[in-house]
């Protein structure tokens, strides 16, 4: 069958065939092409198109046209091609027939079928992503370890585009099987080699996958250690710089660095791709909680993004009790997403937001209010505690130790003392604010620099060349004159 | 039964007897002992070899550690508390499907985080807390630790005092004392910046002294800037004291240059 398949290759298209829109089949065999090209030319960037292009046709994929595929791209009984079969379902012989009926091209065969490292790999991620899309994922486990071990024992700059793909979705089936713990040891050993090969995009990839793989099991403090020894390089691949920001964000927030926190997670989201809805998300409810933590209420706009507002729903309304400082409101906004907090994982930071709304709340009696009694502060915040009004004098007294009102307390009477609103304009608050903006807008500037791609710019060290000629003309020239002079002068 | 495992079970039985008779000395010395015995077992962490005897062996240094962490508990040494943790914690972590649970390991985790609090490593306090459980954190041992840490963030002080009475198990006293002396300190630092005085016998009250002596002599080394009169303890020259705030000349120069230096690279 795969003779036919090849004379089909080799035949010429006939015109009542050229209307037809090319199958699945056909479009593999272009990349394969890509691919083959990029090899050769150890042209990284070809590679990474080929992916791409894949990545556009994975709703495509069937088992008849993978099994076309691997009978076109390796040789038949090969090792690799016999593995790599096995992990696909046995297609009906109808169904394959049709599709490699169907499929007429222009491309080549590989003529001597000497099978490239990057075509081998390249199978094994079409077999994996297929068998994950196909919820096969035992076998897509099986299928992800195979290739990891193969992966090991090659070193190719063209191999690491589609090997950095291939550890996510190795670590991606283990995540779907619930055995993501099982696979640290080698993640690290993984990341390891990519370190000593230099290979910046895997150890970019590989660091995430670890970071993820410790946080998933809430593992923060071996997360942390991790990424503080990891390597140090330039991003290479938006995506995983998203990820890094976001996962660094979340060790940031337990770790109670509320502000560095707010500045990750918001330039994850602001730099993750608008198709990339459910991170999105994920890092707006976690800005949303650690801007709540530090005392800020977010904006309403945050909650209105299309798409958005149901996942978002159970954080307004908690910002909703933060941002009246009603503690009522919030423990029924706690109890009523109790279970969405809990799958979100948010929950221990909410348990942390009791305390800003008892700040809010003080925040709110003590504009309103120039002078009143502790027991009716207690009961304003409704403090639901065995000795409120006790309660009410400490919470106050921190509160104003901590600067967030200003106040002072009359124990003798009972009361808590307003003072005058000061004017914020004899602060320091106006230039502190001026500065985190201006900071915040150069940063980006020199983001988006930093991002730019230039040219090569081989004719200008062409220019460069003939000017240092012409230079050095006019150096000499000139320190003859000179020499010329001085004589005169003698 | 393994001759060594025979010798760890005996010298433990002796470590046992010494503790109940509270001759701390004496097991300060046997536990060295076991220690060193218990590295001769392949089936503890990290190898975790599947040995004959591997349930007995892991149960029975599960067991020695969690008595070492309550041995230090009882000798005052938080030192030795976190060093007996660290190496009990794998027993809970990473052992519990090789292990029926164990009774005292809520009661040791719940130590542990008020430790924390004690040390005020609060980052490190959340970070434990992560990795509890849902039921975990249900456990009165463990919801203790975490009402007082939010107590005590809150600045409802008297809460936090009145849990000394309440302890979940018998070795949280001496963290609980500690944390008294911390929340004496709190007290003393917020009532200086929230009122402009206070009588003797509200103060005394206040930083829960017994009596009007003991009082004077903490005013006297720890806060000597508090001034006594009529009865009363001032502190408006503590307030008066504080330095008045200066203009950041420094910080809006540098702020000033950093913008000219960016907007030249810009321009």
């Amino acid at each position: 069958m795969s003779e036919d398949v090849e004379m089909k290759d080799q035949a010429t298209p006939s015109h009542s065939l050229s209307s037809v829109p090319p199958s699945a089949l056909q479009h593999l065999k272009e990349i394969a092409s890509i691919i083959e090209t990029g090899s050769y030319s150890k042209e990284v960037r070809r590679i990474a198109r080929a992916l791409r292009l894949t990545f556009a046709l994975r709703r495509k994929l069937t088992a008849p046209v993978l099994s076309s595929f691997l009978d076109y791209v390796l040789p038949p009984a090969s090792e690799p091609h016999t593995r790599l079969s096995s992990f696909l379902p046995n297609p009906k012989e109808g169904d394959r027939e049709m599709e490699v009926d169907s499929s007429t091209s222009t491309i080549q065969t590989p003529a001597a079928k000497h099978l490239l490292p990057e075509l081998e790999i390249y199978c094994y991620l079409l077999v994996l992503l297929f068998l994950i899309d196909q919820k096969r994922y035992d076998t897509a486990k099986a299928c992800s370890s195979a290739s990891i071990v193969r992966l090991k024992s090659l070193n190719r700059r063209t191999v690491n585009v589609i090997a950095s793909r291939l550890y996510f979705y190795y670590s991606y089936s283990y995540e779907l099987t619930g055995n993501l713990a099982e696979i640290r040891g080698n993640l690290l050993a993984l990341h390891r080699i990519a370190t000593l090969r230099h290979d910046e995009l895997g150890q970019e990839t590989l660091l995430n996958l670890l970071l993820h793989n410790y946080l998933h099991y809430n593992l923060y403090d071996q997360a942390e250690k991790l990424r503080s020894k990891a390597p140090r390089f330039e991003a290479h691949s938006n995506q995983q710089f998203c990820r890094y920001l976001f996962y660094l964000g979340k060790i940031r927030t337990i770790q109670l660095e509320y502000t560095d926190a707010k500045d990750l997670l918001l330039q994850a989201a602001r730099k993750a791709p608008s198709a990339a809805q459910g991170f999105q998300i994920q890092c707006n409810k976690w800005a949303v909680i650690v801007r709540l933590l530090l005392g800020e209420i977010p904006e309403r706009i945050i909650f209105m993004h299309r798409g958005m507002e149901k996942s978002l729903r159970p954080y307004f309304e908690l910002t909703n009790a933060v941002r009246i400082g009603d503690l009522e409101l919030f423990r029924n906004a706690t109890e009523k997403f109790g279970t969405t907090f809990s799958r979100d994982r948010t929950h221990n930071l909410i348990v942390r937001l009791r305390h800003n709304v008892i700040r809010t709340g003080l925040r709110n009696i003590s504009i309103s209010y120039s002078r009143i009694s502790l027991a009716d502060v207690a009961k304003k915040l409704r403090l639901n505690s065995a000795s409120p009004v006790a309660d009410s004098e400490s919470i106050v007294a921190k509160a104003i130790r901590d600067g967030a009102i200003d106040a002072s307390l009359d124990h003798a009477n009972g009361w808590m003392v307003s003072k005058g609103t000061g004017d914020i304009y004899s602060t320091n608050e106006p230039q502190l604010a001026l500065n985190s903006r201006i900071a915040f807008c150069l940063n980006m500037y020199n983001e988006a620099v930093r991002a730019l791609r230039f040219p090569p710019n081989k004719d200008k060290e062409k220019e460069n060349a003939e000017k240092r000629r012409e230079r050095h003309q006019q150096e000499q020239e000139l320190a003859k004159h000179i020499a010329e002079e001085d004589d005169d002068d003698f | 039964m393994d001759p060594k495992l025979k010798e760890v079970s005996q010298l433990f039985d002796r470590f046992k007897a010494s503790f109940l008779r509270n001759d701390f000395d004496n097991c300060s010395n046997l536990l060295s002992q076991l220690k060193v015995l218990l590295t001769g077992f392949r089936s503890l962490p990290p190898l975790f070899a599947d040995t004959p005897n591997a349930v007995h062996e892991l149960t029975i240094a599960r067991d020695i550690y969690e008595h070492a962490v309550v041995l230090s508990v009882k000798i005052e040494d938080q030192d030795a508390f976190e060093r007996d943790f660290f190496q009990l914690k794998p027993y809970y972590t990473d052992a519990c499907n090789r292990l029926p649970p164990s009774p005292q390991e809520y009661p040791i985790l719940g130590l542990n985080l008020l430790r924390l609090l004690v040390q005020n490593r609060i980052a490190e306090f959340h970070t434990e807390l992560e990795l509890l459980s849902s039921a975990a954190l249900e456990n009165p041992c463990i919801k203790h630790a975490v009402e007082l840490e939010q107590s005590f963030m809150e600045g409802a002080y008297n809460r936090v005092l009145s849990a000394r009475q309440t302890v979940p198990h018998d070795t949280y006293v001496y963290f609980m004392d500690l944390l008294a002396k911390t929340v004496r300190d709190e007290i003393a630092g917020c009532s200086e910046k929230a009122y402009d005085y206070l009588s003797i016998k509200d103060a005394k009250q206040m930083l829960l002294f017994s009596s009007d002596q003991e009082l004077l002599e903490y005013i006297k080394e720890e806060h000597p800037e508090w001034e006594i009169k009529n009865d009363s303890v001032f502190f408006q020259k503590a307030k008066e004291s504080a330095p008045c705030k200066e203009i950041p000349s420094l910080q809006l120069i540098n702020q000033t240059l950093s913008y000219a230096r960016e907007l030249e690279r810009i321009v």
